[in-house]
């Protein structure tokens, strides 16, 4: 009961958060320079008339705030509105979501499932030369831009021919069996998985060890092997339970990122994700499209924090007593 | 102890071995403008297709050699890929290719010459009045799904949905003739009569637009605008496409890619009466950007591409290892220029929009001769489209059926331009500073929009060459929309680079540009109120040429009053023009049948392309 208690308040606090989220948003991008009509005013075969009728149509003849009323009234309905081409937005985003969070959840689950334990052993390990080796490769891997990264893998397998040049699936995919669509599916994920993998797995084992090393210095694991436990036990039954909740937090922030984590890869590897879709909507100023995303952002950022503060609570008793 | 130096020795050794592998030779700068010069535009005969009659039916005939039937074409489109599969709904050129690619039009434009040629039409005939059109249609061709196409169809694609303004009404807009549309009329099952309330050359191109079948479309019509908007979507399942053109769409995956299947129905055969066309599939990828098509071209994932200048010389020396052959398209329809602008009116708060000043340096024919003298276009070709282009000298494009081919280039030459600019009096000081008659420094702004890395090279070289004259140039790139603020509604700008596509086709189609009181009649804007205010001669000549040339019905007749604008532009030059980048295609040898067509592009006609196994 507390914490149906305490989950509905924090929804009740999100409201004027996104409020702000979508005012700002929607402001910065209507006063910024970009003319979404500015192509057609200078195509010679339209007519001023057609010029005038878009303008219409987008609404651009009204005042940014009427603007900003119409598309909030719509959106408190669950109406996302519709792009500049008059496509809904909810489709298009329907159309991508899946595929960026086929790769991101493949992403962050091969990164915990990796990421936790490496940074385990290597606190347990600390200072010895498989610790050593770790922190440089992982500073190697936090160093690396995700896009330059992209970029070389590319013309790995340009020059290699050992992957696909991006992209998702292969031409003649409607053709194959469900075995092979799983093959290719997979063979074209390895290069853009890879490139994030590495990335994200750098930040998490070196937060994991972090962590490990601090909890393993503590009085208390020092009590219990005192008191003549095994190093099993003293190590994942009471110093890895004080050790994952720092981690908790960085899964609601792992959870915001799971449909706006992976653009800049999307971009470089030819992802059909939300990554391009967003990309082309800001450059055209597709005001209904990048607000949608904007919100889902925010929305994602906020229920990723709730939902690290739930499972804290469940797993962390000292908070559920303070509470 | 000796240790810590070995280790600093062999970090150091590594960070300079690393450094060492980093700098490569310099890379030898490639001659571009042999290859240009070498590979001239192929002129290739197309051997154009016939009309033949086969068991009553029209079918039309390919000439060209006879292939093996199977394979696939996998080409690429960047961007967002189609919004739409409605042919009468694309507002975008993507999403026009890929709807054109499924409905054919009464009639197409032929490869080499640029002339109307029937397609899904079996003939056409214009009647001596220069405003009746008969169009006789095929018998016994059939829609994808085996219904005939008839004469219904056409005068329901024309009366119902383009002039009832139905979709992108561009097509409607370009035909009001005096405020009239055309009618169109259905004589008999097989034959239309279309009819102009004035005789209007432009209006046979129109012709070429896509005919929808009415069994298909006339539901969707019936239920009004707003449904017929999103009528055949991306979305629709690609059974509901009932098709005339040589393929039908398979598959679209949003972001990923387009496929295309034959349309087992087409009405175009082979010499050995063999149904086209030869591919079973046409596939499109999207692609994110240039980059990305590139490199799926170098992996074989795509076959055919479209080169950037800098990249053709790489390409041209690999060609000999490769499984590709280069095509040189010719000069691209799109142009470059320089324009000045000639505004001297004042504004509704009683100020001039060009300072007075600036004004009589712009007016003053003496003063463009110069500019345009001063400007080195080869060096620009050479320098910014790495040798793939061609100097321009005619608003009208070079691969244009009307370029006005008596109006000579010329090469820069100072000595010249500076006597013209002594001509009207301007003179130069001891530091070589440019002034005018009245002592004013010649000190102005030159515009183009930012980002547009091309353009901006261009301004670059630009200020230069002008500043060989004395004068000063403030080069000042600015974002795209605040340029075309200024272009058509401030006026408040001096000279400014830009760029427009025009039709090679149909020099009408820049009306907007050339005619005085046109929307784009940037280089002397007038506001709607001031109609044609202030009009110079040499413009009312210009109106003249256009409103002539529009009524004129012989291809002779028109060029006559064409030729004459581009001879009013290059000889008032109130828009100098630069160059023409040349376009470069690359396509993979197995691919037989291909006629490289500088109007149409390399692949116009896929029902003839086939693929020859190794």
């Amino acid at each position: 009961m507390e914490t149906l208690k305490y989950i509905f308040k924090r929804i009740l606090q999100t409201i004027p958060l996104l409020v702000m989220v979508s005012l700002i948003s929607f402001f910065i991008i209507r006063l910024s320079p970009v003319d979404p009509l500015a192509e057609l005013k200078l195509n010679p075969s339209i007519s001023p008339e057609t010029v005038q009728k878009e303008k219409e149509r987008l609404g651009l003849d009204k005042p940014i705030i009427v603007q900003y009323g119409k598309w909030a009234i719509s959106f408190v309905k669950g109406d996302l509105g519709v792009t500049s081409n008059g496509e809904k937005v909810s489709r298009k985003l329907q159309e991508r979501i899946p595929y960026t969070l086929l790769l991101t959840s493949i992403v962050i689950l091969l990164t915990w499932l990796v990421g936790v334990p490496l940074g385990i052993i290597a606190a347990v390990n600390w200072k010895t030369p498989f610790d050593r080796i770790l922190t440089v490769l992982t500073s190697v891997g936090m160093a690396i831009p995700s896009f330059f990264f992209a970029v070389l893998l590319l013309m790995f397998a340009v020059k290699t021919g050992w992957f696909p040049i991006g992209g998702l699936t292969s031409p003649n995919f409607a053709e194959m069996n469900f075995g092979r669509k799983f093959l290719d599916i997979s063979y074209h994920l390895i290069l853009p998985v890879a490139v994030l993998f590495t990335i994200s797995l750098a930040g998490l084992q070196r937060q994991m060890r972090a962590n490990m090393l601090d909890v393993l210095d503590s009085d208390y694991v020092k009590f219990a092997r005192a008191k003549g436990l095994s190093e099993f036990k003293v190590v994942y039954k009471h110093a890895l339970r004080n050790a994952i909740n720092p981690m908790i937090t960085l899964l609601g922030f792992e959870f915001a990122g799971l449909l706006s984590g992976a653009a800049l890869t999307e971009y470089v590897f030819n992802y059909p994700g939300l990554g391009t879709l967003i990309l082309e909507a800001v450059m055209k100023s597709d005001i209904n499209l990048v607000m949608a995303s904007l919100m889902m952002g925010a929305v994602m950022l906020v229920a990723g924090n709730l939902i690290a503060d739930i499972l804290l609570v469940i797993t962390d008793p000292r908070i559920r007593v303070k509470s | 102890m000796n240790w810590r130096v070995i280790r600093v020795i062999l970090v150091i050794l590594a960070v300079v071995l690393l450094l060492k592998g980093c700098i490569v030779k310099d890379i030898k700068p490639v001659d571009n403008s042999a290859i240009t010069q070498k590979e001239t535009v192929q002129n290739v005969e197309y051997p154009t297709p016939k009309n033949v009659e086969i068991n009553g039916i029209d079918y039309l005939q390919s000439q060209a050699p006879v292939g093996k039937f199977g394979g696939e074409l996998i080409t690429s489109t960047i961007g967002q890929g189609p919004k739409t599969f409605n042919p009468f709904n694309s507002k975008d050129n993507i999403s026009a290719a890929m709807s054109g690619i499924m409905y054919d039009g009464l009639l197409s434009t032929h490869p080499v010459t640029g002339q109307p040629v029937p397609r899904l039409a079996k003939s056409f005939e214009i009647l001596p009045d220069g405003m009746t059109y008969i169009i006789k249609l095929r018998h016994g061709i059939k829609w994808s799904d085996g219904k005939p196409i008839t004469a219904d169809d056409v005068v329901f694609t024309w009366n119902d949905i383009i002039f009832a303004g139905l979709g992108d009404t561009s097509t409607r807009d370009s035909m009001v003739i005096d405020g009239k549309l055309p009618t169109v009329r259905k004589i008999d099952d097989y034959t239309v009569e279309f009819e102009t309330p004035k005789p209007y050359a432009p209006f046979i191109r129109s012709l070429s637009a896509s005919i929808a079948p009415k069994h298909v479309f006339a539901p969707a019509v019936k239920k009004g605008g707003a449904y017929f908007d999103s009528f055949l979507s991306t979305t629709t399942k690609p059974e509901d496409f009932v098709v005339s053109g040589a393929f039908k769409l398979k598959e679209y995956l949003p972001a990923q890619r387009v496929v295309y299947v034959r349309n087992p129905n087409y009405y175009e055969i082979n010499t050995k009466d063999e149904k086209l066309p030869y591919l079973d599939k046409l596939v499109y990828l999207i692609v994110g950007d240039l980059n990305n098509e590139i490199l799926k071209f170098e992996a074989g994932e795509i076959d055919v591409i479209t080169l950037q200048g800098a990249k053709v010389a790489r390409y041209k020396t690999l060609e000999p290892h490769s499984d590709y052959t280069l095509y040189n398209l010719g000069p691209a329809t799109s142009t470059m220029y320089l324009s000045v602008n000639l505004n001297d009116r004042k504004n509704e708060n009683n100020k001039y929009y060009v300072n007075p000043i600036k004004q009589k340096w712009f007016q003053d024919i003496n003063f463009r001769r110069a500019v345009d003298l001063a400007i080195d276009r080869k060096n620009m070709v050479f320098n910014i489209a790495n040798g793939i282009g061609t100097p321009l000298f005619t608003p009208e494009s070079l691969n244009s059926i009307y370029l006005n081919k008596k109006l000579k280039p010329f090469d820069r030459n100072i000595q010249q331009a500076e006597n013209y600019l002594k001509k009207s009096g301007f003179y130069r000081d001891k530091k070589g500073n440019l002034f005018d008659k009245d002592g004013h420094r010649v000190e102005f702004d030159l515009y183009t929009n930012a980002g547009n890395t091309e353009r901006e090279a261009i301004g670059v070289m630009v200020k230069q060459d002008l500043e060989d004259l004395g004068m000063k140039v403030n080069f000042k790139p600015i974002e795209f929309n605040s340029l075309v603020n200024k272009l058509v509604s401030t006026f408040d700008w001096d000279m400014v680079i830009m760029g427009l596509t025009g039709s090679p086709l149909e020099p009408n189609s820049g009306k907007n540009v050339w005619m005085s009181d046109g929307r784009l009649h940037m280089f002397n804007m007038r506001t709607p109120n001031e109609g044609k205010k202030n009009i110079l001669p040499w413009e009312k000549e210009l109106d003249e040429m256009f409103t002539k040339g529009a009524l004129a019905t012989s291809f002779d007749d028109r060029k006559k009053y064409y030729d004459r604008y581009q001879e009013i532009i290059y000889n008032e030059k109130p828009m100098v023009y630069i160059y023409s980048p040349v376009i470069i295609n690359a396509i993979r040898r197995k691919f037989k049948n291909i006629y490289p067509s500088s109007l149409n592009g390399l692949t116009h006609n896929l029902e003839e392309i086939y693929v020859e196994e190794k």
